[in-house]
């Protein structure tokens, strides 16, 4: 401890002390809290000791937003009805379609009329709701075994192909003009309770009419017209509506109002839509 | 000599009279939140009453009480008057503005944003200028300290610089440190935003750079109490100081290792990864070696004292110390509080303990020991001491100073000690409501009463301090001995340079500084965190909403 009069000088013993000291103290402070912590207590195995030492510095690869989770239900479907979406099913080729639809012969019949009361008719049904559907089961939004795997074949262009074939066949469902039926009693007073649901709904269980979407006489895009179309199948969709079995209806119109509708009801329902046609014409419609 | 005394008498009136009210304050605080009931029953005024108490006791009072101290230390330990009288004036003119200025926006109901700012809260402008001026106008203090203690080296080369003027500068310089973390978070953050100038506001940025100054200003606080410890109180037992390397040493390693670990007040912070926590936690450690080598120091003097006064045996120089001195009974009341605080304290900077107590009472319990109780019983006995010095008029009664004292020191233990348990139940810090109905905050309700009668015997205290220095003033003046420090049992002859000036320790500090900050604060110059502030304007609620 002589007089040595630089306290700068690295040749006297304090400066000398003191970097040395504060050298291992930064060198020893680094490995434990950038190493040893980072890497060491992490419980990720496949940490390496870069990737370790990045997390210790706040720098990590899921910094930023978090990722979106895509839970496959919780948007009913992917399809937005925008002029691009309806200008693509316009474009639906039918020629090119009706090679598609040997794929679909098997279930759905030849020309779209289906044998099985539980496998929907497609032969004159709107293409933008089989688009729609074919769409659904492609992304998982509407579960049903078969159709998923069909659907997943099938590019949005063969979709729309597909769709403007069937919409083009005939002796299925009969076609739907958008006129009013004039006869139909829409009225809270009819007795018939099916009658009452499909033309003036249910206001205090906050059931819309259904014919506002499914006809007869309103019509909205994406909903399927429902006259001649199989009474099993109309039962078993408001069931699975009802389950939250299918979840693929935009702002959950159909669940909402399918859950409120007793088995009774569903039946009914189920029966006024489809028996007319199991005859083969819908008899409301005939007198048009 | 004269001008000096004056000097520091004008801060430590300051200090104390804003002491006061700021005690009165902190009593109020505490029937607020306890489930007696308490006058002005309205959450805003608790905030408004928690801005001012931590501002007048962590800035007012702390600075004024430091600077008045750090004159009075270099008038008497240099043996010559104080260079740059002016530049102090203008000093104390600047605080004192700063001050009065803060204080009025805080009473206006503007500037309810606690004193460690909170961004994205926003107060009026003019209380972070108060601020700034407060804490600025300490700045010619630092220049001051620096600038007498090279004045001397240069009058007298090759002499060692005197204990207490080198740890007087160093405690200047770990201010300048220290306050470079807030007064650039006011200058580059808030201000901008509070101004205008920008629309949002960096919190994290902001409470980072605080960070640095959020730690190191508790060892500002606590350097006065040191330089007692180390110069007044074997003096005042009648012994030696143990050594005068060891002093300095101390001093240089709170200068050091008191800065670069602010960030252990940022464990449950988002924007730094776990490595820098680490690190920082991991040099706080450091700084129990100069306060472990003051408790021994100041223990092993004491002892020379107790002997030198005829103590014998293992434990007999203990009863042989003159406990009727102010300053004796202090550190030994004030060593007491250190270690409970101080084991506190080993808690709240340990990277996993943290997380049982942070942001609860405990923390609170914790500073209110170390500052409230180890530094500020010193500030009353170095009062005491340099108060008689300075006026040329004794203490009417030691008997009343040490009531003074055991006052003190029960009331923090009963205020603070309850505190601790509170904090371990969860009780969380800066609340002004809790709903004592609820089975999980009553458990919590005797504890908090007994927190108020610790809270009301030290009122009781601060208004006998008030007591004690005004009846001194009103009293005859008498001759009195000069103020003289403690010698060395060796005095040294010749000091290395290292341990007689600081340009080796600052240029240390700087490096450890670049490695503990440099990556935290540079971050924020590329990832933009910014967010909207909220600005902070008198609410109008109705009382009575407990």
């Amino acid at each position: 401890m002589a007089r040595d009069q630089g306290a700068l000088k690295l040749d006297n013993p304090w400066p000398r002390i003191g970097w040395a000291s504060l050298a291992g103290l930064i060198v020893i402070s680094a490995v434990l809290g950038f190493v040893v912590l980072s890497r060491y207590q992490q419980n990720d195995q496949a940490l390496d000791i870069w990737g370790a030492m990045c997390r210790g510095l706040g720098v990590t690869a899921d910094r930023g937003p978090a990722a979106e989770p895509k839970p496959p239900l919780r948007t009913p479907t992917q399809i937005a009805w925008t002029s691009s979406t309806l200008d693509q099913i316009a474009a639906g080729n039918a020629q090119r379609g009706a090679f598609i639809a040997l794929n679909c012969a098997a279930c759905h019949g030849e020309s779209g009329v289906s044998s099985s009361s539980l496998i929907p008719t497609l032969a004159g049904m709107d293409a933008a709701a089989m688009f729609k559907q074919l769409d659904d089961y492609r992304s998982g939004k509407r579960l049903w075994g078969v159709m998923g795997a069909m659907a997943k074949a099938l590019s949005a262009q063969d979709s729309a192909d597909v769709a403007a074939y069937f919409a083009a066949q005939a002796g299925g469902l009969p076609v739907l003009t958008g006129n009013r039926v004039p006869e139909s009693g829409r009225s809270f007073r009819e007795s018939d309770p099916a009658k009452r649901l499909v033309f003036a709904g249910d206001p205090q269980r906050g059931i819309p009419p259904c014919s506002a979407c499914h006809g007869p006489g309103g019509f909205k895009i994406g909903a399927p017209a429902l006259q001649g179309q199989h009474a099993a199948y109309i039962e078993r969709q408001l069931a699975a509506f009802a389950q939250g079995i299918r979840q693929n209806d935009i702002y959950q119109q159909m669940r909402a109002a399918a859950k409120q509708l007793t088995p009774d009801e569903m039946q009914a329902l189920a029966a006024f839509y489809g028996t007319r046609a199991s005859t083969g014409t819908a008899e409301g419609l005939t007198s048009r | 000599m004269q001008n000096s005394s004056r000097l520091a008498l004008y801060h430590y009136w300051v200090a104390f009279a804003v002491f006061l009210p700021a005690v009165v304050l902190g009593a109020w605080q505490m029937l607020m939140r306890s489930p007696l009931p308490a006058p002005l029953d309205d959450p805003n005024a608790y905030y408004t009453s928690v801005t001012l108490h931590g501002t007048a006791m962590a800035y007012v009072v702390t600075t004024f009480f430091a600077m008045g101290f750090g004159y009075a230390v270099t008038a008497t330990s240099l043996g010559r008057p104080v260079r740059g009288m002016t530049a102090a004036w203008i000093g104390f003119v600047i605080c004192l503005i700063g001050t009065l200025m803060a204080v009025v926006i805080v009473l206006s109901g503007r500037a309810t944003v606690l004193y460690t700012f909170y961004p994205p809260l926003l107060a009026s402008a003019w209380y972070y200028f108060g601020t700034l001026l407060l804490v600025g106008g300490s700045m010619i203090w630092v220049v001051l300290m620096i600038y007498n203690m090279a004045a001397w080296k240069r009058d007298n080369p090759g002499q060692p610089v005197p204990l207490p003027m080198f740890a007087i500068t160093a405690t200047a310089l770990l201010w300048a440190w220290t306050a470079s973390g807030v007064i650039l978070e006011l200058l580059g953050v808030i201000l901008p935003r509070a101004l205008g100038l920008t629309t949002q506001i960096d919190a994290g940025l902001a409470r980072t750079l605080f960070s640095v100054t959020l730690h190191a200003i508790v060892y500002f606080w606590l350097m006065p109490a040191y330089i007692a410890f180390y110069t007044l109180v074997p003096q005042a037992a009648g012994g030696r100081l143990y050594s005068d390397t060891m002093g300095r040493l101390t001093f240089i390693m709170f200068l050091v290792f008191s800065l670069p670990v602010g960030m252990h007040h940022l464990f449950a912070d988002p924007e730094h990864g776990s490595g820098f926590k680490f690190l920082q936690s991991f040099f706080t450690f450091f700084v129990a070696l100069p306060t472990l080598l003051t408790v021994f120091s100041i223990c092993a003097s004491l002892e020379i004292a107790g002997r030198v006064r005829g103590g014998r045996g293992l434990l007999g120089w203990i009863p042989a110390l003159p406990w009727k001195e102010p300053m004796v009974l202090a550190v030994a009341l004030s060593l007491v509080m250190l270690g409970f605080g101080g084991f506190g304290g080993l808690i709240n900077m340990s990277y996993a303990m943290n997380s049982m107590i942070h942001n609860t009472s405990w923390v609170t319990a914790h500073f209110h020991l170390i500052f409230g109780g180890a530094v500020v019983i010193m500030y009353f006995a170095i009062a005491y001491e340099m108060w008689p010095r300075i006026t040329g008029k004794p203490l009417r009664s030691k008997a009343l100073a040490r009531w003074q004292l055991w006052l003190w020191f029960w009331g923090m233990m009963i205020t603070a000690i309850p505190w601790h348990i509170t904090g371990l139940m969860g009780e969380p810090r800066r609340v002004a409501i809790f709903d004592y109905s609820d089975p999980f905050v009553a458990r919590m309700g005797p504890l908090a009463i007994i927190s108020v009668i610790g809270g009301l015997i030290l009122l009781v205290s601060a208004i006998l301090l008030i007591v004690i220095l005004v009846r001194s003033q009103l009293g005859e003046r008498q001759l009195s001995t000069p103020l003289r420090y403690a010698l060395a049992v060796n005095p040294p002859k010749h000091v290395p340079a290292s341990l007689n000036g600081f340009a080796l320790w600052n240029a240390i500090l700087l490096v450890l500084m670049v490695a503990a900050y440099g990556y935290p604060i540079g971050q924020f110059l590329i990832l933009k965190s910014s967010v909207p502030a909220y600005e902070v304007t008198r609410q109008i609620t109705g009382a009575g909403v407990r």
